[in-house]
């Protein structure tokens, strides 16, 4: 595994400033393979851990949901951005996570049904369950294509919004929800304010350490066999299965480990917001999702996890901009052409617009203008 | 070629970094987050404060607790001698009734732009607005005015947003002015009692009454609905079956618990029908109503979806009368198409209305001005009643702090409505079986009225509610 | 029986709204290749403009209808050619999300003017029904009804046998190739946008006819989402049908199964849709009437 991540092999024997001369099989293969790369990676890791004792808790807490969004985003992104099969399901797969988690880790006593589960069992368990309705969902796109496929999974989502508010044992039924999974590691709440960390911290480090665990076997994973076999359904299915790339069991896959990594962030989500509700899991989640795949850039994990960090601090930024704008009514229905909740709801739509118009490659598209920029210069043109 | 597209680009990366700058000047108050499973006392983070803040009044909150960075004291007024902390401030509001008076901040988080209850809740924030404006041109609370419109969040009727946004707002504000919702509640309720942070619903669910930190006012959805049986099994000819077409949801659910409870005490043949929001989807309920005609429905649902039940089976030939909730009725029904079938079957029950008459409403009309009538403002302006009771009474006990208002809410027995509702309905202290209100109004369909409604019977409580016990909310008792 | 026949005749009123809807959809897809999602928002300024032009302005019903589908087109082209027309060649789905945004952005401009209350017009029919044996029908279906079958009579017509109409299909049939033949794509992707715009008012006026217009009636429009895939994508005819077979299906499911299966849930009618959309798709994966895409590898 390491290996994979470093580049034990060969080091002492590369020539300075040769960073893409591969002198063994594990430095070519290496994830990292550049020491600009591991600089960079490491610079990238420990400011986020360093980051809670900087910033306040009010932020922690948006920042912690963008982190468990950004998981989400990479479970969408392999099966949309890697595998081309655009699911517009994934609010579904979100759902089934947290109730999952909701179920096994609630009180046994309570009103609903509960078994009070530890975090062990039910975080794996809810991208699990999540996985397997994936594994059920799949053989859909092995027959439906392109749009079909997005409508198809539409209705997926609008089905799951059914069973969930109808199955009230287990959801509580909408307008009234259920608590969400208490996390306990090792006794230790993961929530609750401690003697050395707020709450806030320790969700935001608890989100940041499940999207590393999540995010590398995703990059991984992008590179591999079956990752080179997505792009190939991805690209030019029926030439894929001419050369001998199994479609049905890409597809499959593709939908299994997406739904798995959705089920995750579900689990994820609601130990954040600490109630779930069934209206939660609709149309508007989804398109959310795949903003955040589209806007941070498809078939990347780390556009996954830029542009899931980017749609969930967006509001917290068209907030702020009615201060500066003069037209705008103060208050609810003050005069002036639009009031600044409206405001702020248009700009939404407008900068999801604008940013798509003009890098349709999204955040990572601009990521490699600048570093293509870099590398070339002085001489970048 | 490549040249004019450069400023786009340099646009874009401009607004990234922006948006990283703006997250991070989001802060600069020591807060933490508390978990009701501890019940231990709150954790005191040491964070250093942060970058200058965004809010030009916000001071730097500490807790009741020293610190040890450099923040500033508790504070107290040079004349009253009000002790205060999180969500009040010496500092003026910004543009100030009274520029001498300091500042109490309370927050508001309210379906404002495309959640389903946008039509109501923006004239519920515009009257909280009128209401407070008038405290505070009366003079304020203890040498201090009263700002309702700096923390204004939009929850988009979602949990998690009105959640994120409650985390944004919580360490400015002493209390919350206006949460709209029962699900989104629910998600900060728990929050709500670990801070002791007061809360107004925007909504009559029968739960609030068992919740300290909830300051409730006017009859809640059961008890609304069982009157509304009881009168009409009074007041109307040949009542046998009754039918509850309502939403999902504690809304709906509440409302035909409380249907189902007066039909079984009132001996009433009683059918359960329940229906999703939009007018496209109401065949079901139609169809529903048009082949069983059942003398008596209770409607709980909005104005649009109850036009369309209401006119289609009225075109279907149905005779039986409609008794809908208070949220069901707008004046724009007696315009709309199913008007003449409104006018003749609907009646609309509710815990109040602009109509009825008292100094309050004469008040609340005047501190309006000229808005298009409708009862959500009358909604917003009675909910802030015992807010303003509790803010009183905490400053007359010379504590403005969190615990000061919770400890003041405790004492309330007798809140002034200003005849907006009964004295009887003023008691928050005691059991929940004694003190909640159970009196509620039925109202006619009248193009000529204010806000289209004239008052056929005031305040009342039918026979069942009064016997009631209520020990828990009805929605989960007769849970379906 | 009776029921049946009410229900019937219900879901054929809805149905005529979600066919014209489906219509845009599908003329908007088969001319540029691209699904909108501004639909909902281009109905709902439709049905607003109804209610101002017969409100404020006092034009008589069938004088602001045509202005109200006017106008609603002109919207339609503004957008097409401000947010649309630098995407051309994008992928699709990077598109589709873009008329999120649009619909997102007209529906807060649209509600601006609606308010927070409902808003009506007066339609010559309003509620009034005419007894046929034992069953109710309400005129304004009839009307729905009659008026969506001349519009797409008129549509046939138009693509069979006028120039434009055989520049569009050209365009929908190969976007290149009617280019090297001379015709103007440009104004092929605008008329599409016009009409589906068009289409759309006319639905929102379909649905204050009976009743009142709200912020939240824009989710009506989301029931043409199935239509359009069970008709299939690229058919005009099977989304006429599609419509109908979605208003039908959502109306008998909501009459009879509260009774007859329970154990569904309620408002089992509200996805009725889908199930129904599942199941078309099982045995014709491209819709009833769409055509199989043919790949060349």
């Amino acid at each position: 595994m390491t290996a994979l991540l470093t580049d034990r092999g060969g080091r002492g024997s590369r020539p300075r400033g040769r960073p893409e001369l591969y002198t063994s099989y594990s430095s070519d293969l290496a994830l990292l393979n550049t020491p600009a790369k591991r600089a960079g990676v490491l610079a990238i890791v420990a400011a986020a851990f360093a980051l809670p004792f900087a910033v306040s808790d009010q932020v922690l807490v948006l920042l912690g949901t963008g982190l468990a969004m950004s998981v989400g985003a990479i479970g969408l992104n392999i099966v949309t951005g890697y595998a081309g099969q655009v699911s517009l399901g994934h609010a579904f797969f979100v759902g089934l996570g947290a109730y999952t988690a909701a179920v096994l880790s609630g009180d046994p006593d309570g009103r609903l049904v509960g078994f009070g589960l530890p975090m062990v069992v039910w975080l794996p368990a809810a991208g699990l369950v999540a996985g397997a309705a994936g594994l059920l969902v799949a053989p859909l796109a092995t027959r439906l294509r392109g749009l079909y496929l997005a409508i198809v999974t539409l209705g997926l989502v609008f089905l799951g919004e059914h069973v969930f508010r109808e199955w009230d044992s287990i959801t509580g039924g909408p307008g009234v929800g259920r608590d969400a999974v208490q996390a306990t590691l090792f006794g230790n709440s993961l929530t609750a304010g401690g003697a050395v960390l707020s709450g806030a911290q320790k969700v935001y480090l608890f989100a940041l350490v499940v999207l590393i665990a999540a995010a590398v076997p995703a990059r991984n994973l992008a590179r591999s066999g079956v990752g080179r076999a997505f792009a190939a359904v991805r690209d030019r299915d029926i030439a894929a299965e001419v050369i001998g790339v199994s479609l049905t069991k890409a597809k499959l896959l593709a939908f299994t480990i997406s739904s798995f990594y959705a089920g995750i962030c579900g689990a994820l989500l609601y130990t954040i917001t600490r109630t779930v509700e069934p209206n939660s899991f609709n149309l508007l989640l989804s398109v959310r999702f795949i903003a955040m795949v589209l806007i941070g850039g498809a078939a990347t994990i780390s556009g996954s996890i830029m542009g899931a960090m980017f749609v969930t601090l967006l509001p917290r930024f068209t907030q702020q901009v009615p201060r500066f704008v003069p037209f705008i009514g103060q208050g609810v229905t003050g005069g002036g052409l639009l009031t600044n909740v409206e405001l702020e709801a248009m700009l939404y739509g407008l900068l999801i617009i604008a940013f798509l118009i003009f890098e349709p490659r999204g955040l990572f598209g601009v990521w490699l203008r600048v570093r293509n920029y870099w590398k070339g210069w002085p001489f970048s043109y | 070629m490549k040249q004019h597209r450069q400023w786009p680009r340099f646009a874009i990366v401009l607004a990234v970094l922006a948006l990283i700058a703006t997250g991070c000047r989001d802060s600069g108050t020591t807060a933490d987050v508390e978990d009701v499973d501890t019940g231990a006392a709150p954790a005191e983070t040491t964070t250093p404060a942060d970058t200058a803040t965004d809010t030009p009044t916000e001071t730097a909150a500490d807790t009741a607790t020293p610190t040890d960075t450099g923040s500033p004291t508790e504070g107290t007024t040079p004349a009253g001698d009000i002790a205060f902390d999180t969500g009040v401030t010496e500092e003026a509001c910004p543009d100030a009734v009274n520029p001498d008076n300091g500042c109490i901040y309370l927050g508001t988080l309210s379906d404002l732009t495309v959640g389903p209850f946008a039509a109501l809740a923006v004239p519920i924030t515009d009257a909280q607005k009128a209401f407070w404006n008038r405290v505070n041109e009366d003079g304020g609370i203890g040498g201090f005015d009263v700002n309702v419109t700096e923390f204004v969040r939009d929850n988009q009727y979602n949990p998690e947003i009105h959640n994120q946004e409650y985390q944004a707002i919580k360490n400015d504000v002493l209390a919350l002015a206006q949460t709209l919702g029962s699900p989104t509640t629910a998600a900060i309720i728990e929050d709500l009692n670990a801070e002791g942070i007061v809360a107004v619903p925007a909504s009559w669910t029968s739960e609030w009454a068992f919740q300290d930190v909830i300051l409730e006012s006017g009859v809640n959805y059961c008890f609304e609905s069982m009157n509304s049986i009881d009168w009409a099994v009074e007041n109307l000819e040949g009542i046998e079956t009754v039918m509850a077409v309502h939403y999902p949801g504690d809304y709906g659910g509440d409302a035909a618990a409380g249907a189902r409870i007066a039909a079984e005490a009132n001996g009433l043949e009683f059918t359960d029908v329940e229906t999703a929001p939009g007018p496209d989807n109401q065949s079901g309920a139609i169809s529903a109503v048009a082949s069983q005609q059942p003398d008596l429905v209770i409607l709980t649902t909005n104005p649009t979806d109850a036009g369309a039940v209401v006119g289609n089976t009225a075109a279907q030939g149905y005779q039986g009368t409609f008794i809908g909730t208070g949220p069901s009725w707008n004046k724009g029904l007696l315009t709309s198409p199913a008007a003449e079938a409104v006018q003749a079957l609907y009646l609309a029950s509710g815990p109040w209305t602009w109509t009825q008459e008292s100094p309050g409403r004469d008040a609340m009309e005047e501190a309006l001005g000229d808005v298009d009538p409708n009862d959500g403002y009358t909604s917003g302006w009675v909910w802030s009643y015992p807010l303003k009771a509790a803010l009183e009474q905490a400053a007359e006990n010379g504590d403005l702090t969190r615990e000061g208002l919770l400890a003041a809410v405790s004492e309330l027995d007798d809140v002034d409505y200003e005849g907006m509702l009964p004295d009887e309905a003023g008691n928050f202290v005691g059991d929940p079986n004694e003190t909640a209100y159970r009196g509620s109004i039925v109202s006619e369909p009248n193009p000529e009225a204010i806000v289209g409604l004239d008052v056929l019977q005031d305040f009342f409580v039918g026979p069942t509610a009064e016997g009631y016990d209520f020990t828990q909310s009805c929605y989960t008792t007769t849970a379906g | 029986m009776t029921r049946f026949g009410q229900s019937l005749i219900q879901g054929l009123g809805n149905g005529s709204i979600y066919a014209l809807l489906a219509l845009g959809f599908v003329i908007i897809y088969k001319s540029t290749l691209v699904i909108s999602f501004a639909q909902p928002a281009l109905m709902v300024a439709g049905a607003t403009m109804v209610v101002f032009l017969t409100g404020s302005f006092g034009l008589p019903f069938f004088a602001a209808v045509p202005v109200a589908m006017l106008l609603t087109a002109l919207l339609g082209l503004i957008v097409e050619r401000s947010a649309l027309r630098p995407m051309v060649g994008k992928p699709v789905f990077v598109v589709a999300i873009i008329t999120i945004g649009v619909d997102i952005t007209i529906r807060v401009v649209v509600n601006r003017f609606l308010g927070n209350t409902i808003r009506n017009f007066t339609s010559p029919w309003g509620l009034d029904t005419l007894r046929v044996g034992d069953v109710f029908v309400q005129q304004r279906f009839l009307a729905m009804m009659l008026t969506t079958a001349v519009v797409v009579a008129a549509l046939f017509a138009f693509f069979k046998y006028s120039r434009t109409g055989l520049a569009m299909r050209a365009t929908a049939f190969d976007q290149e190739t009617a280019l090297a033949q001379g015709i103007s794509v440009g104004m092929v992707f605008a008329l599409s946008w016009a009409i589906a715009g068009a289409l759309a008012a006319l639905a929102g006026t379909f649905v204050g006819t009976g009743g009142s217009i709200d912020q939240q009636t824009w989710i009506i429009a989301l029931k043409a989402l199935p239509a359009i895939i069970i008709g299939g994508l690229d058919s005009v005819g099977g989304a006429v049908i599609g419509g109908l077979v979605v208003g039908v299906i959502e109306a008998l499911v909501g009459t009879y199964q509260p009774t007859a299966a329970p154990w569904l849930g309620n408002n089992f009618a509200v996805v009725s849709p889908y199930v129904v959309l599942l199941i078309v798709l099982l045995l014709r994966p491209y819709g009833l009437f769409g055509t199989p895409e043919v790949e060349r590898v």
